[in-house]
């Protein structure tokens, strides 16, 4: 069924800032072929589960949570193509009655000998580590009966011996993304831009061609605020890369995305929209001397920032990069930066490979535009390229296409 | 030349095309007329110059901001500009090809093509790439004009 008209979205192409962010939001996300490999591993993983013995018949559910089940994975911290995937395990039976240490425990002990490079238990989820860089975390959760569906609790275990400090902890992911997803739902011209971007990119794809982006096409992001957040949380992991401790939440971010979340409204405006949200946030907390406290808005005990932050001076850090994230576009929103300059701006901001990446992208393809006489310009001198030229065409006739021309000339 | 756009067939058609020119002078004497507009193709807001003198090429020149100087770039520190290095004119078409005589309209031609080289001039900035096409040679015209 067509989406309605209202929830078009817009084709971030259409805007050079929003172009050049869009690039940089494909460069840095789990590209599509990874996506159906963690497709894949996430299906033999959990029937690998299923079929050992100490958990037969009490894998309730097993299910994508965070990033992976709303399309906003990105690479890892301070990495361009490092992926952390994560995965809820709902048990129950024995489970139900055991120490969280001990589940955790066992769930490594299901994997130890599992094809992958390394198998590790961390506080709260057992990693496993494949050789091209990809992260699976499967976390343990215990279902609290009588609540809302899939709420209950997940695991804390420093280890490597039981502790009076290990617990469970309220969650309610599977709540939590029916909600993100509610609040974003998809926009379809937004969507078919990035699918078109990506098929022109990755010509296997091309066989899957369709006119609308089905719903079920997982690895393409299909509205704003969900590529708004990709770009967030990439700015988010390139300003902490050389730290040790823990950083602002993925999940919180994502809290801020659904909040901010509104149809229509253009890339850069979005990104400016969801980090005003969070700087408010935070400058409120810290007037009042508290910690920012972000909840799972339909699982109030189900804390996204139970370790972060963990001082005040920590969360004005973080309002005091996101200050310099939304300065940053504003400027280059009214232009006022060369383009060398706002170069310089993104790889600060974005990482150096994927916005150079994200500019050749650009150059090629606007630069072929040009030579083959395609694009066309509105009133204000502004570049209208072929994927827009259409649907501008309707709405201003005046725009004018250039014709075939040699740029000669000498290099001074 | 037979066929030649008169200099207020040009006027009338920067005016309906490009409002956000301004005309800043006409010599009915010399056949010579300058506009100056504002545009912003991708990232930045530009002030251009277009100067025009009936049957030779016209003149485009970047009044504002001054262009960025990239020396060590195998285009040259500005590629595809005519001299002088310090205020240069862009060089949009190759006369060699006669894609442009004084039958064509500057309005549909050398405007959509100065646009054309400040986008591939910001992407320039970007990438260190010319990304437009084109090449580099020295002017000779057959009109004894210089472009």
């Amino acid at each position: 069924m067509n989406a309605p008209l209202f929830f078009q979205g817009r084709n971030p192409f259409d805007d050079p800032v929003d172009r050049i962010l869009a690039e940089i939001a494909m460069s840095s996300q789990l590209p599509p072929g990874l996506h159906n490999k963690a497709t894949q591993r996430f299906k033999a993983v959990r029937e690998h589960l299923e079929a050992d013995a100490r958990f037969e018949g009490d894998v309730e559910h097993f299910y994508p949570q965070g990033s992976m089940a709303i399309d906003a994975t990105i690479s890892t911290r301070g990495t361009d193509n490092e992926y952390d995937l994560d995965f809820i395990t709902q048990l129950g039976g024995r489970f139900r009655s055991m120490q969280p240490l001990a589940i955790l425990k066992e769930i490594e002990d299901a994997y130890r000998n599992y094809p992958v490079q390394k198998v590790a238990r961390q506080t709260r989820c057992v990693t496993l580590y494949y050789a091209d860089n990809m992260h699976l975390d499967i976390t343990p959760a215990l279902r609290a009966y009588g609540r809302l569906d899939r709420e209950g609790w997940i695991t804390h275990a420093k280890g490597p011996n039981a502790s009076t400090d290990d617990h469970l902890v309220d969650m309610n992911a599977y709540g939590f993304i029916a909600w993100y997803r509610e609040r974003t739902p998809t926009e379809q011209r937004l969507a078919k831009a990035m699918r078109d971007h990506w098929l022109a990119m990755d010509k296997a794809l091309q066989a899957a061609e369709v006119d609308e982006v089905p719903e079920q096409c997982n690895f393409i992001v299909k509205n704003t605020a969900t590529l708004a957040l990709q770009l967030l949380k990439r700015f988010r992991n390139i300003g902490y890369a050389n730290y040790s401790g823990r950083i602002p939440p993925s999940v919180m971010l994502s809290y801020y995305a659904g909040m901010a979340a509104q149809p229509d409204m253009s890339l850069s405006d979005m990104m400016i929209r969801q980090t005003t949200w969070i700087i408010g946030d935070i400058e409120q907390a810290s007037r009042y001397g508290r910690l920012l406290h972000v909840a799972n808005p339909i699982c109030e005990r189900d804390v996204f920032t139970d370790r972060w932050p963990t001082s005040i001076a920590q969360q004005n850090e973080f309002a005091k990069m996101l200050k310099d994230l939304v300065a940053g576009i504003q400027a280059a929103k009214r232009g006022d930066m060369a383009p060398n300059k706002l170069m310089d701006w993104l790889r600060h901001g974005f990482g150096d490979r994927v916005v150079t990446l994200a500019a050749d992208r650009m150059a090629d393809e606007i630069g072929g535009s040009v030579e083959r006489a395609e694009q066309g310009y509105g009133r204000r001198g502004g570049i209208i390229l072929p994927s827009a030229a259409s649907i501008a065409a309707v709405a201003a006739p005046s725009i004018v296409r250039a014709q075939p021309h040699t740029f000669f000339g000498e290099k001074i | 030349m037979a066929g030649a756009l008169s200099l207020d067939e040009q006027r009338g058609a920067m005016k309906a095309t490009w409002p956000k020119f301004n005309e800043r002078g006409i010599d009915r004497q010399t056949q010579e007329i300058r506009w100056i507009g504002k545009c912003r193709p991708q990232f930045v807001t530009y002030t251009l110059e277009i100067r025009y003198q009936l049957l030779k090429y016209p003149k485009v020149r970047v009044l504002t901001p001054e262009l960025v100087r990239m020396p060590d770039n195998p285009e040259g520190a500005i590629p595809h500009v005519y001299p002088p290095a310090d205020d240069p004119t862009l060089c949009l078409f190759d006369p060699a090809q006669h894609q442009w005589d004084p039958t064509m309209y500057i309005a549909t031609t050398t405007v959509p093509w100065s646009y054309d080289w400040l986008a591939c001039y910001e992407l320039w900035l970007m990438t260190g790439r010319w990304t437009g096409g084109g090449r580099h040679g020295s002017l000779v015209t057959n009109n004894g004009a210089e472009a």
